[in-house]
């Protein structure tokens, strides 16, 4: 047991593993202390590690481009949602950097591994899984499970090694370098940028973990009291769309106010979204509920498909492969929705970029005849042909970025991408916070990252008119998403606190011992941010990639009002500018000497 | 052009009997509501113009509250009060507060009515002028100042010095908005005695469609309609509570939590949770 011992604060094991796949070695190496105070866990951790473990400019494909998976300190207490893991590489999808977070068991029995953070770099001869238990980690024959969805490769490989062992797999779109292909945990996807394809090209099948070490916490009595209250809350009606709903929910108020993506962004409104909404479907077809490991708000919804089988529904994969397509059949948009799971294939760039390949045939800019707005059955095929990365799958698993490279035509003007991460559904002429927010995150256009849509949706500014309130709001809400997402806790819990910054610095002292205040994770806060935009730097980016597509701020979309939601270039540099300002970067978007030595961090 | 709106608040009130500022229109004081109407209909700054040491009832946060220079003296003096308070490009509709059935369509449509070579657009109807229903550039404030100066306190001499535009019930009702949305020109209804406040009360307010999303449906039933003054009153019809949880948005677009925002005629509203994760 490990409490506070010596150099190791409670709640950690201030340990990474490293493993050299090319060589089969492994090794582990003290992570200090004051790195873990300074990026708590989670996706801050994995920032700062990915940014001294990668070689500068290094292809997110390659051998040497390690992928991290970095634990928390939070993960094993009996905190609600706590038990999240996230998963850090260059992305091969935008070039930066891309985090991606996961839930349930595998974040417990990871850490429970003895480790902080698991880090693979260099790539196996032939299909592999990598084993990591209490004999430390080897590496052994994938066989037959190459090929299979990550689903089927968990539920084989829990019984070969014995039910111990969780697993993360990539399904066969990782395996073929889809560069939106998933890694998943029981049915969840550390779904964006592409991290199974990262897995892939190591020709890593699954990561086996099975608990070993225990850690404790500073404070256990204060820890298991702020985690009963926590509990309590978390029944409260802060979480209750997610609990009663699930984030489907979202679809029919999203329409209602012109924020649903249509027809590769060129509407803000669905005449088809009833249809797909989770009002009509959790009404018309047998669900139940289920939660990630220690959750108790419980936000999955799982509906049955017509053979039966059962499917996880939320927002972003019914609005991407629904609306985004121009697609009202329910019956194919969760058939899409399936296949993607079974590929691992992220479903967000899936229907980007398969919306962007419908635009470019009604331009006469791509032949394939076939796949029109509307038409479920083309979804379907497109979904498949990029899972086997056959036909025109082949180029469309490249992502809506590298497809408009290739057809020309003037068509990256609406691609739907930042920084080559496709779009997820909040429309941003009409949510421009969000718009922001999209614009300048590190990872490209995310909603995870940056949680901006929430300050347009309270009603707190105008959200047609983005200014200064609008900045500050992105600013807030990608400070609290770096914490959060580094602590870690579910997003889906954030309404409930009151204090937020407050309330997590309790909650990282209790478990920790440290004596950390809100300001000090304020400043956490920005430092990882930070350290994601150095990052970036370093593997060359420009301030152009801080942008929108030109759609999106050369087309206004109409309300039921009559208003127009428009979004002119002027306004998001006036936007942008003021981000850069906000975060204490140049008129360049790169941190200044002050901001840098202010955070205690050093230019590349 | 700046869209901008001037709330004059202050005058006697003497038929009324009662300071009409004060006076409630379904719950809601006639001063608060009419500041509402005029901040959803311009977007822009308000000015509300009150006697000096006037007692006021709780106003919007945007509204800045500035007072008449000398007491008594009529529209002029409450105008000009108003447009010195605004930027030199605003256009302002200026209002009486005692017209509870304004409806922002009809402030739309006199603003727009002041194109370039208009300095007001004022509305009239059997041949009277609307002086405090009508939209001004901020530019005619030296003019307004002159005319006090000498004591000449009618707006109609206003009307003769300036470019102004008259608009009539055929004029204002050829807008489709108008015509669909205040079709007898409520909007221009002034109440001056108790009498005309007990007859604006006895009319029905207008019915409006509700749609409830997500969680808030209840027994899956999504629409439903309301005859209701204010947000805050209909949310409350509905059996819903605007909080941090729970917002409103009216017509698709402006997304509020407000109790106190005013309901107009053909406005739709919809009820969600304000937690947009997804
Ligand atoms: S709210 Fe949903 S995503 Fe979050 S931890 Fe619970 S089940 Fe998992």
């Amino acid at each position: 047991m490990t409490v506070g011992n010596g150099s190791v604060p409670a709640g950690y094991f201030g340990s990474l593993l490293d493993i050299d796949l090319s060589a089969c070695r492994h090794a582990r190496h003290p992570l200090p202390e004051a790195l873990l105070r300074d990026y708590v866990g989670g996706c801050g951790l994995g920032a700062r590690l990915l940014y001294d473990r990668a070689p500068a400019r290094v292809d997110p494909l390659a051998p040497d481009a390690p992928l991290i998976f970095t634990f928390s300190p939070l993960v094993g207490t009996p905190l609600t949602t706590s038990a999240k893991f996230a998963v850090v590489a260059k992305s091969p999808l935008t070039g930066f950097v891309n985090d991606a977070m996961c839930s349930s068991h595998f974040a417990i029995a990871g850490k429970l591994t003895g480790h902080d953070a698991i880090s693979l770099r260099g790539a196996c001869d032939s299909p592999t899984v990598v084993v990591i238990d209490g004999g430390g980690a080897r590496l052994e024959p994938a066989g037959e499970l190459w090929g299979l969805s990550a689903a089927a490769t968990e539920s084989s490989l829990r019984e070969s090694l014995g039910h111990r062992y969780r697993i993360s797999a990539i399904g066969p779109a990782g395996e073929r370098l889809v560069r939106y292909a998933t890694l998943s945990h029981d049915g969840r996807h550390a779904g964006r940028g592409g991290l199974g394809a990262v897995l892939g090209a190591k020709l890593v099948k699954a990561v086996a973990v099975a608990p070993s070490q225990k850690v404790a916490s500073a404070e256990p009595e204060r820890v298991l009291a702020l985690a009963r209250e926590l509990r309590e809350r978390s029944f409260g009606p802060a979480t209750a769309k997610y609990r009663e709903l699930g984030t489907l929910g979202n679809l029919l108020a999203f329409n209602a106010i012109s924020t649903l993506p249509t027809r590769n962004f060129q509407e803000a409104q669905f005449e088809g979204a009833p249809q797909l909404a989770a009002e009509e479907i959790a009404g018309l077809r047998e669900r139940t509920r289920s939660s990630c490991a220690s959750c108790t708000i419980g936000c999955e919804h799982i509906y049955a498909t017509d053979d039966g089988s059962e499917l996880r529904v939320e927002y972003e994969n019914v609005f991407a492969l629904g609306p985004l397509c121009g697609v009202a059949d329910a019956d194919a948009v969760l058939e899409a929705s399936r296949r993607c799971d079974e590929y691992g294939i992220d479903t967000i760039s899936a229907g980007g970029t398969i919306a962007f390949a419908m635009e470019c045939v009604e331009r006469g800019l791509l032949a394939a005849p076939w796949l029109r707005f509307g038409d479920g059955a083309a979804l379907l095929r497109a979904v498949e042909e990029i899972g086997e990365r056959r036909g025109l799958g082949d180029l469309l698993a490249e992502g809506s970025k590298r497809v408009a490279e290739e057809l020309g035509g003037g068509s990256d003007s609406f691609a739907p991408h930042v920084k080559g991460l496709e779009l997820p559904g909040y429309e941003p002429r009409t949510l421009q916070s969000m718009a922001l927010g999209l614009a300048v995150n590190p990872r490209g256009a995310d909603h995870n990252r940056s949680g901006a849509y929430e300050a347009d949706m309270s009603g707190e500014h105008d959200r047609l008119e983005g200014g200064p309130p609008h900045v500050a709001a992105a600013i807030a809400t990608e400070n609290r998403a770096a914490l959060v997402d580094s602590l870690i806790l579910c997003k889906f819990l954030r309404g409930v606190f009151s204090e937020p910054v407050a309330e997590w610095a309790e909650l990282l002292a209790a478990v920790s011992g440290w004596d950390v205040t809100p300001a000090e994770l304020e400043q956490t806060a920005r430092r990882i941010v930070l350290t994601k935009r150095l990052f970036n730097q370093r593997e060359g980016w420009v301030a152009d990639d801080d942008w929108l597509p030109d759609r999106l701020l050369a087309e206004p979309v109409k309300l039921a009002s009559g208003r127009s939601g428009a979004l002119p270039p002027e306004r998001l540099r006036a936007m942008i500018d003021g981000y850069y300002e906000g975060r204490g970067l140049d008129a360049w978007g790169t941190p200044t000497p002050e901001t840098l030595a202010a955070h205690g961090l050093s230019t590349p | 052009m700046a869209a901008a709106a001037v709330l004059l608040v202050g005058g006697r009130s003497t038929r009324m009997g009662h300071s009409k500022a004060e006076l409630t229109w379904h719950g809601q004081s006639f001063a608060d509501r009419i500041a509402r109407v005029l901040l959803r209909a311009t977007g822009g700054p308000l000015v509300v113009v009150a006697a000096p040491g006037q007692p006021l009832p709780p106003l919007p946060p945007a509204a800045q509250v500035v007072t008449d220079e000398r007491e008594g003296r009529g529209p002029l003096e409450g105008i000009a009060a108003g447009l010195r308070a605004l930027p030199g490009d605003a256009v302002a509709y200026v209002s009486s507060t005692d017209v509870p059935l304004l409806h922002p369509a009809l402030v739309r449509h006199v603003i727009t009515a002041v194109e370039a070579d208009v300095d007001i657009a004022v509305c009239e109807t059997e041949s009277r002028f609307h002086p405090l229903a009508g939209a001004y550039r901020a530019t005619v404030l030296p003019a307004v100042e002159s005319l006090l100066e000498d004591d000449r306190l009618r707006p109609r001499e206003l009307f003769g010095r300036v470019q102004t535009r008259v608009l009539d019930a055929e004029v204002l009702l050829a807008d489709p908005s108008v015509s669909r949305l205040d079709p007898s020109l409520s909007s221009l209804m002034n109440l001056n005695d108790p009498a005309d406040y007990e007859r604006a009360h006895s009319l029905e307010l207008p019915e409006l469609p509700v749609e409830t999303f997500g969680t808030l449906r209840e027994n899956g039933r999504g629409s439903t309609s309301v005859r209701a003054a204010t947000l805050g009153a209909l949310a409350r019809t509905v059996g819903i509570t605007l909080d941090e949880h729970v917002v409103a948005a009216l017509n698709g677009d402006q997304i509020t939590n407000d109790g106190a925002a005013p309901l107009v005629a053909g406005d739709e509203i919809a009820f969600f949770s304000a937690d947009g994760g997804g």
